[in-house]
């Protein structure tokens, strides 16, 4: 259990939502809720809705928070979406509330598969986890715990990419002579890879830390040790370990090489720049790690968890770096004045703020929605930060060169001159 | 369970935070799992604060699954220490509200300990109110708080009531109207919730009458004012140049000034004068819906209506408890008045009823594109689009002349297309063809069931004939000639029916 600082700066597990119904398709996701949870989906997920969209909240009323039965509520709503949509899956989302009063939402997923015949996953989608995107760990345990047992050895590659992401690991793969990877999810609800002993289940994301162990305990799949995939270093680990699961010795250390070689437009400006991170996404920490290998210094990483085990090849390259676990809002103030960085990446809710006090932000809700994995995404992962340094400092010459100045808006800016 | 796709309306907590943090030397605190945080982003996104927003969460989390007790004292010290607040809010989402958590005893606690700021809990229920009740409950508690008996203004004051952050271009508002109210010899005693402090809540008795931007978020504070202090508040609603002259009318006869001081207030409104020009002529034949909040509704709809001879289509508003008001201020100008929270009932009376142009939220905006109507946004709830950078109000006569501007550059679009379409498109190789409808007017504006099985069947010059109607007409059109041929049983629509059908129903 982790115990969070007095204010701090974090996100809702139903964020992923949105890009999980974006890659699944033919998914809907039913999320169990108060009109919060539906505020957040309207608002954090920038949908003004054009067409149908793919999630929706039921919400809870106050005969269901005095103890009604969720799944006399949820009949009619789901015989709506079946009747609307069509989903080929329905994702059932506990959240906050339904957790507090202990109502057991997931139980109704057997009976509603049941009565309607469209595949019901339940899942947890709380603000109870230590990182929003952890929302997508929790969604694919629900598959995981559907997905086909098999004892034939196989190759399965864990979490939400894009699909040019995927197409390069299956072309490594295949140059590597590794089974074709099935992708978890992939364009399909529906499409569950077969899951055993004699797995290599490969997470690509830092926060799968929960539905990577669940398959190792359930499945008995050995716990794939890796480094993440992020930067030509990352994907070299990466692509080795995975070789190494199929007792394979194979060496990518002239692609790595050839990588860096050709990012160094991108990454020169990096070179000798301080990064921190104040973010919440969970992914901080193979970022700090390839950008230090791309010769930026990376003093302090903030973020939500370390899972050590899980963690642990990345932390050991972090032996020098200071990682705050979900620090309080102003202690982790305290730290970046200190440690003045050139860029400091952050959330939503303080990036304008951090801005305001004179620090060049890059806003972290990117790390999770641009396709910065493996060999190809680094060129982009990179220039995520080179790009917020250029524009920072070009904006501040031409400032400086013109004697101008860009005065936040603060508080005072609303006080109307009353009685003057 | 009710089933939620989009809202007009946040959750009270949200309302809460919306009054509490807009005054000055206020701060706000949020018991609620994390994800009702949201809040904090808008407004620092929205509003693009350079600071940190006076509204903290006091974030539920694994622990306090299992029993552990907020850390609600910690962080009103912080809050304290940080930001010196004279009044902290204490208010909790509906989550907090189920675990029965004693936040009220707790907050009596501190007011004995070491924090310096006082502590009131809102007295909103986190379920049974919405964002505009908690808001306007929300301000007058605060209000109540700190008002003192003072005594009247010497020169006539007024305190304008209902701007916020996160409010409908509530600066701009106030700037037009503060612009307005100084050209008649009339001081701004408070503006609040946006920006007022509490000194500035402690003379709020001063003020010789109150005026409302938004009634419904307004109505608890501007009764309390009159009650505490026998201050009265207009009827009259600032949208428009007529509007705003009857408004500032109304407000001069209460303090006395002479009436002819308002000429000089409107001498840059051309509204009126616009409505003359040859240009404005065709609006006659425009016809408008207008939903959204109910004061905005009833403004704008009377400036379309009355003051550019807009015929109004129908008009509504999202808010239930708003929808009588609604009803009465526009008795005169709609028959029709639709009162629902439900977006898609007002994309089927969008379709039903085909206007040319839709004034309305965030939302009809995107109801009315999926049918090729036009929209213009001039009610909550926004999106950062209604965040200018600029100078942009839709009240007083800056406000009159910006929907002036806004119904042209509304309209503008559709008349390019026609153009385009009717004199064709030379050298233009992309545009060759005739000008497409927009993406998605067909595929989201499925016919009914009812049309499906009785429609007529088109022949292909019928077709043909009607490929020249312009595409934002040619849905209109289309079901015109479809009633036409069904009332007279024709099972199939050729040329000539297309022509008697235009003789009888127009189009």
């Amino acid at each position: 259990m982790y115990s969070p600082g007095v204010e701090r700066d974090d996100f809702c597990s139903l964020a992923p939502i949105g890009w999980l119904h974006h890659k699944m398709q033919d998914s809907f996701f039913l999320v169990v809720g108060t009109g919060s949870c539906q505020g957040f989906l309207q608002t954090a997920l920038g949908v003004m809705i054009f067409a149908k969209p793919r999630f929706a909240t039921a919400v809870l009323d106050e005969d269901d928070l005095g103890g009604a039965d969720p799944l006399t509520g949820l009949r009619p709503l789901v015989a709506d979406i079946v009747r609307e949509h069509a989903p080929a899956a329905i994702f059932l989302a506990s959240t906050c509330t339904p957790e507090i009063l202990k109502m057991n939402v997931g139980g109704c997923a057997a009976p509603l598969e049941a009565e309607f015949g469209v595949r019901v996953y339940p899942c947890r989608l709380d603000g109870f986890d230590p990182s929003y995107t952890q929302g997508e760990d929790h969604v694919l345990q629900s598959m995981i715990e559907r997905a086909p047992e098999t004892d034939e050895q196989n190759l399965v590659i864990l979490g939400c990419l894009s699909a040019i992401e995927e197409a390069e690991i299956r072309i490594e793969c295949a140059a590597m002579g590794l089974p074709e990877p099935a992708f978890l999810p992939d364009e399909s609800a529906l499409a569950l890879p077969a899951i055993g002993k004699n797995t290599v289940l490969a997470p690509t994301h830092p926060y799968l830390y929960g539905s990577a162990s669940y398959a190792t305990r359930e499945r008995g799949c050995p716990m794939h040790k890796t480094i993440f995939p992020y930067g030509p270093d990352g994907a070299r680990a990466f692509y080795e370990t995975l070789a190494a699961a199929f007792g394979k010795t194979i060496s990518y250390e002239a692609r790595e090489r050839e990588a860096w070689a050709a990012l160094e437009p991108t990454i020169a400006p990096l070179r000798g720049k301080t990064i921190a991170f104040a973010s919440d996404a969970m992914v901080e920490l193979p970022l700090a790690r390839t950008l230090r290998a791309a010769g930026a210094h990376v003093p302090l990483v903030s973020t939500p968890n370390v899972y050590k085990k899980f963690h642990a090849r990345e932390t050991a390259t972090l032996a020098d770096v200071e990682i705050l676990e979900h620090p309080d809002r102003f202690d982790l103030f305290a730290r970046l004045h200190a440690v003045r960085p050139d860029v400091v990446v952050a959330n939503l809710n303080i990036a304008n703020a951090l801005e305001g006090m004179g620090f060049a932000v890059k806003w972290s809700t990117e790390l999770t929605f641009q396709p910065i994995h493996g060999f190809s995404g680094a060129s982009s992962l990179f220039g995520m930060f080179a790009t917020t340094l250029r524009r920072h400092e070009a904006l501040a010459a031409r400032r400086e060169r013109d004697g101008t100045a860009a005065a936040p808006i603060d508080l005072d800016f609303f006080r109307q001159p009353v009685r003057a | 369970m009710k089933l939620a796709l989009w809202n007009y309306q946040a959750p009270a907590h949200v309302g809460v935070s919306k009054a509490a943090a807009s005054f000055s030397g206020v701060h706000c605190v949020v018991r609620a799992p994390k994800g009702d945080g949201y809040g904090t982003i808008m407004l620092a996104m929205f509003e693009r604060l350079g600071v940190l927003p006076p509204l903290s969460f006091c974030a539920m989390s694994e622990g306090t699954l299992a029993g552990e007790a907020a850390n609600l004292p910690t962080l009103l010290r912080e809050i304290d220490e940080r930001h010196a607040p004279e009044l902290i809010v204490v208010t909790r989402s509906a989550t907090a509200l189920v675990l029965q958590e004693p936040l009220d005893g707790e907050v009596a606690m501190m007011e004995k300990a070491s924090v310096k700021a006082e502590i009131l809990f809102a007295q909103t229920h986190p379920i049974r109110d919405d964002e505009t009740s908690a808001f306007a409950k929300t301000t007058c508690e605060i209000v109540a708080h700190f008002a003192q008996d003072v005594a009247r203004s010497e020169r006539p004051s007024v305190n304008i009531i209902g701007p916020s952050l996160l409010g409908f271009h509530d600066r701009a508002n106030v700037e037009s109207l503060r612009r307005a109210f100084e050209a008649v010899g009339i001081e701004i005693n408070a503006v609040l919730p946006l920006g007022a402090s509490p000194a500035d809540l402690r003379n709020v008795g001063r003020a010789w009458i109150n005026v409302a931007t938004a009634y419904e978020l307004a109505k608890p504070t501007l009764e309390y004012l009159r009650d505490r202090f026998g201050t009265p508040y207009a009827r009259e609603l600032p949208y428009g140049e007529a509007g705003t002259t009857r408004f500032l009318r109304e407000i001069c006869a209460i303090c006395e000034i002479p009436s002819s001081r308002i000429a000089h207030a409107a001498r840059d409104a051309k509204l009126l004068w616009y409505a003359r020009t040859v240009d404005a002529h065709a609006l006659s034949h425009k016809r408008v819906a207008v939903f959204g909040a109910p004061t905005a509704v009833a403004g704008i709809a009377r400036v379309l209506h009355d003051e550019l001879d807009m015929p109004i289509e129908f008009v509504g508003t999202y808010l239930h408890s708003g929808g009588a008001w609604l009803r009465e201020r526009v008795s005169d100008i709609a028959n029709d008045v639709l009162v629902t929270d439900d977006y898609r009932e007002v994309s089927r009376a969008i379709d039903r009823t085909r206007p040319d142009i839709v004034f309305g939220s965030q939302m009809e905006r995107h109801s009315a594109s999926a049918f090729g109507v036009p929209c213009a946004v001039v009610s909550q709830p926004a999106h950062i689009l209604n965040f200018p950078l600029g100078y942009a109000p839709f009240m007083g006569y800056d406000g009159a002349n910006h929907i002036g501007d806004l119904v042209n550059q509304t309209q503008v679009l559709g008349l390019e297309h026609h153009l385009i379409e009717t004199f064709g498109p030379r050298g233009q190789g992309r545009f060759a063809e005739a000008a497409p409808e927009p993406a998605g007017g067909e595929s989201l504006a499925t016919a009914s069931a009812e049309n499906e099985a009785g429609a007529p069947q088109w022949d292909p010059a019928a077709e043909k004939l009607l490929g020249r109607v312009p595409f934002f007409v040619r849905k209109k059109a289309r079901a015109n000639v479809e009633r036409y041929a069904r009332e007279r049983s024709l099972a199939t629509i050729d040329e000539s029916v297309v022509l008697r059908a235009r003789e009888h129903v127009g189009g």
